[in-house]
């Protein structure tokens, strides 16, 4: 292999590379990236065995050829090199030479065949979507996902496609949050379960371009310029999440988004782990958010709202509140709610999604 | 003092009755054995107020003759063995012939029965008075009514529980003979509806196996590894041991002959085979079965039966041996480092384990030695002769610099020395007699744990809804037990509320808990912890306990945490000072020592 490249292109693809590989892993050549050069393409891929990246850069080729590098030291050296190309070529077969400017490099890797072969993942269903609207739903549930690792079945989000909608789901069995928006061309399926380390290495691309969703029998991939991140789909059934979203919560209270999160935010400073709960008192146009820890002390704040019901009172966790406010892209947020044993259901006033909402069951304190 | 007369007939039922009958839950063990040992096929019980009001059990066996009938009150009749040599070869669940006799004494019995030729006949007895027999007609079988229970020994009608509590060690008791015979039909009603209805299931393994699935859940039978094993000649060992997913429900059935039995002996093995092959201390589920000639075996060593003697000595090996084999395949694997530890050279420094010997003994009672802090007479157990040892012979005082007080609660002051951490998560301490390592994260856990239970003593904890209910399937005996706690649970943080059958759902779990922990307790709960098994009143406790270790786990100190000296010293001055510095809430060793001797072994200086 030798190839010369232009750096900044190289460094573009090589830097989500590193979100992939696994940096406590036991398998060593789960820490490599493996490079292969092949007519005009320099091509890049790294895998945790579960989520895969490939990607590509347009390279000069004088001859083809590959090597898996370790991946940090590899970014490391490419990002502090000066001059605008690179050139790499391979001494032997577990040996690259790396030149640019007056520095020159002579690291260790791995034979391409010790790298694991990546799945390919058939078309069985394909649709189309803006990437910048898909990274946005994403940001509006991923912190709903399970991180408990026994609940493996809620450790991803559901997507789901409708006819000319698709639906995204997550829960962690305490709360959930769902979007959902038009797209064209699809039709309904039963879903499929994304793992949340993929949900994590897409909200990290930037693309103003189409993102190709295609699931396969085991796999799903999605495609995006020159990147393919494919994954294992998540074995297991999905709660039946309409039946949890209540329909006769007949107290509505509306509020200024970012008054509300911030009264939560700082109340929420006197909580603690024995202590997590905010109780919320809603009146007549007015909210009272506190806290009482045994540790540590007491906080409460007001703040106006437009609420007509009863006087009645709920406990929440405040982390879930405040993540879906924060996820939040509008002005005005509306919570529905009866009592203080029913799920509290938010969603944004005049907001862009078709659906948005976060359910968040009440915590008893 | 009073003279010696000879006691009234009608005492000596009573005083006989109480070795027999001492609940509900015994009368309906005596009633299925003979029914059992009359052949049937299918039986029926049914329960009003536990078995205190009325127990009646059916079934479709033999059946008795209308002069046969006429004995059956008759204490020591029985129709099962006539001479002393049939006694060492009991082939029968009863042969004592003292069952009905001293129910009969204790409570309003009636018996319909019919054999294949008779036109059938009732027999009455009342607090050991015998009516006559009277023609009935009834098909094939036998149904047996006790009313009022213990009428007229009030005392003994004081000491029973609550209609459910009694109901449930029912349950228990029918769950044992359904799982020792699949082939036969159970079905157990209470005057709330059925409790259980356990179809014929089949013999063998997979008979068995679909037994477990009617009575636990299909979720426990999925987790089984067999146990098939012949050692000699008309013996066999065989049935499932579960894998390590089924620890929590301490479902533990050993079965002689068909006999259910809590023989010591027999579970100690099984507790042995677990711990060299699990190296753990929760044990799965069993349900073995040790199938031996009669003659091998002595049932009469105690009252109830519960208990038996071999006259083979190697049957507890035997049983080791299967049940190990058993819990090999449950791992999935063969454990190859058992074989790989003797290699020494590759072996790594074995040492003595304070912890280990800790966590043994908590089982149990959380013993006093290792509580009250004598950390140098513990370890100097039984131990080789000491002055062979060179390193041990030199007497050495560590520097200075930082004596850490370890005056745990003997008030006993020592000194050791903080040498460092090694990896961010071990302690290094020297001591005179040796090297101590601390496991940083346990050592906080329990630290924290004390500090938070003590806390929890006075405050309400907090409740977190789930989004949808969890369903847990469990038996009905759990679901009762589970109805018994209901008031407690709901103090701590749970809500539950049984559904149909033995599925109880799971509304709201104490905030502390991830759910999986809420869940596993829960069950652990249902369950009934302890070897007894049957008190609740420690419920409170326990629920706290629970939750206390959950927060304490939560905020200890990681493993990879770099703590400096200062922080180290008093994180073992205060582990050292709590109540029981070597077992972490979990049971988790928290102090290792390697001693003079283990050194000097290992660098080869004996
Ligand atoms: N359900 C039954 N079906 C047929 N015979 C029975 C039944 N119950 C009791 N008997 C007869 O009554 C006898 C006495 O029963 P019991 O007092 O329990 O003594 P044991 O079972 O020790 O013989 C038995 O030996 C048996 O012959
Ligand atoms: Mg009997």
């Amino acid at each position: 292999m030798e190839v010369r490249i232009k750096r900044a292109d190289f460094l573009a693809e090589l830097m989500p590379m590193q979100g992939i590989v696994e940096r406590r892993t036991t398998i060593p050549v789960l820490s490599h990236i493996l490079l292969q050069a092949n007519s005009d393409r320099l091509q890049l891929a790294s895998t945790d065995l579960d989520v895969s990246l490939t990607s590509w850069c347009e390279a000069e080729v004088k001859g083809e050829g590959g090597i898996a590098v370790q991946a940090r030291k590899f970014l490391e050296i490419i990002r502090s090199l000066v001059g605008d190309e690179v050139q790499l070529v391979l001494e032997d077969e577990r040996r690259l030479s790396i030149v640019a400017g007056k520095s020159r490099f002579k690291i260790n890797g791995l034979a391409p065949e010790d790298f694991p072969t990546l799945p390919t993942v058939g078309e069985e269903e394909k649709v189309e979507l803006p990437f910048t609207k898909l990274k946005k739903m994403i940001g509006k549930i991923i912190f709903a996902v399970s991180t408990e690792e026994s609940r493996f079945q809620l450790n991803g989000a559901l997507f789901k496609l409708k006819d000319g909608a698709v639906e995204i789901v997550a829960t962690d069995g305490h709360r959930l949050a769902l979007v959902e928006n038009e797209i064209e061309g699809s039709r309904d399926n039963d879903g499929v379960l994304v793992p949340r380390k993929a949900l994590q290495e897409l909200q990290r691309f930037e693309d103003e371009g189409n993102i190709t969703f295609c699931r396969g029998e085991h796999h799903l991939s999605f495609s995006l310029g020159k990147r393919e991140l494919t994954c294992r789909m998540l074995e297991g059934t999905f709660p039946d999440y309409e039946r949890v979203i209540a329909k006769d919560n007949d107290k509505r209270a509306r509020f200024v988004r970012k008054e509300l999160a911030e009264a939560i935010h700082r109340v929420s400073l006197l909580t603690g782990d024995r202590a997590r709960a905010i109780k919320l008192r809603m009146s007549p146009n007015q909210l009272v958010v506190s806290a009482a820890n045994p540790d540590l002390g007491e906080a409460v704040e007001e703040l106006s709202s437009e609420y007509e019901g009863d006087e009645f009172h709920v406990g929440m966790n405040p982390d879930y509140l405040g993540h879906f406010l924060s996820a939040l892209d509008t002005e005005k947020v509306e919570l529905e709610l009866k009592d203080e044993n029913t799920q509290c259901i938010g969603h944004p006033v005049e907001g862009q999604d078709r659906r948005y909402l976060c359910v968040i069951m009440p915590m008893r304190i | 003092m009073a003279s010696i007369r000879k006691l009234p007939e009608e005492l000596i039922g009573k005083i006989a009755a109480g070795e027999v009958v001492e609940r509900p839950a015994s009368v309906v063990k005596e009633l299925l054995e003979n029914a059992l040992d009359a052949g049937a096929r299918e039986i029926e019980i049914e329960l009003v107020a536990g078995g205190a009001e009325r127990i009646r059990i059916r079934d479709d066996g033999s059946g008795m003759s209308a002069g046969d009938a006429a004995l059956v009150f008759d204490r020591h009749a029985t129709s099962k063995i006539s001479n002393f040599e049939d006694l060492l070869e009991v082939e029968t669940l009863g042969f004592r012939g003292e069952a009905l006799s001293s129910i009969g004494a204790v409570a309003h019995v009636e018996i319909q029965t019919s054999d294949d030729a008779g036109a059938g006949v009732v027999v009455r007895a009342a607090g050991g008075l015998v009516e006559p027999p009277e023609p009935r007609p009834r098909s094939r079988g036998t149904t047996v009514e006790v009313a009022s229970l213990f009428f007229n020994v009030p005392a003994r009608r004081k000491f029973l529980k609550t209609a459910p509590a009694e109901l449930r060690r029912v349950v228990e008791v029918v769950q044992g003979y359904a799982l020792a015979r699949p082939d036969v039909r159970f079905s157990l009603r209470s005057e709330r509806g059925t409790v259980l209805d356990a179809l014929p299931a089949g013999n063998g393994l997979d008979g068995l196996k679909r037994r477990v699935a009617q009575l636990f859940g299909e979720e426990l039978a999925a987790h089984l590894a067999e146990v098939d094993r012949s050692p000699r000649p008309g013996t066999s060992i065989w049935g499932f041991v579960g894998d390590p997913t089924t620890t929590r429900g301490r479902r533990y059935f050993v079965f002689v002959n068909r006999r259910l039995l809590r023989d010591r002996a027999m579970m100690s093995s099984f507790y042995r085979a677990v711990r060299e092959t699990w190296h753990g201390s929760e044990f799965p589920a069993l349900f073995l079965f040790l199938d031996l000639p009669a003659a091998e075996v002595d049932v009469n060593v105690h009252p109830q039966k519960a208990e038996v003697r071999f006259r083979e000595p190697r049957v507890s090996s035997d049983l080791f041996l299967a049940i190990r084999r058993g819990l090999e395949i449950s791992l999935g694997e063969v454990d190859a480092p058992l074989t790989a530890a003797a290699d020494l050279a590759g072996a790594p420094l074995s040492w003595q384990g304070e912890g280990g010997r800790t966590k043994a003994s908590l089982s149990g009672s959380v013993s006093a030695e290792t509580g009250d802090g004598n950390l140098a007479a513990e370890l100097h157990e039984e131990a080789l002769p000491f002055s062979s040892s060179r390193l041990a012979e030199i007497s050495y005082t560590p520097p200075q610099r930082t004596p850490v007080p370890l005056s745990g609660r003997s008030g006993a002051v020592r000194s050791l020395r903080v040498l460092g951490q090694y990896k961010g998560t071990v302690i290094l301490l020297e001591g005179s007699d040796g090297l101590y390592l601390i496991d940083q994260h346990v050592a906080h856990e329990r630290i924290l744990y004390e500090r938070f239970r003590a806390d929890l003593d006075h405050d309400v904890p907090e409740s977190q809804r789930l989004l949808e209910p969890v369903l847990l399937e469990i038996s009905a005996a759990e679901a009762l037990r589970l109805a018994e706690m209901a008031a407690d649970l709901e103090g701590s943080g749970f809500e539950v509320t049984s559904m149909s059958g033995g599925t109880v759902a799971l509304a709201a779990v104490p905030a502390a808990l991830r759910p999986s922990q809420a869940e596993k307790l829960l069950l652990e709960l249902a369950h009934g912890g302890g070897d007894g098994g049957g008190e609740t009143g420690h419920l409170r406790e326990r629920l706290l306990d629970a939750l206390a270790a959950s927060l304490a786990c939560r905020a200890a100190v990681k493993m990879h945490e770099p703590l400096s000296a200062d922080q180290m010293e008093a994180m073992v001055a205060e582990l050292f000072a709590s109540d029981q510095p070597y077992a972490c809430p979990h049971g988790r060793p928290i102090v290792l020592k390697m001693t003079d001797r283990d050194l000097e072994s290992r660098f080869g200086q004996r």
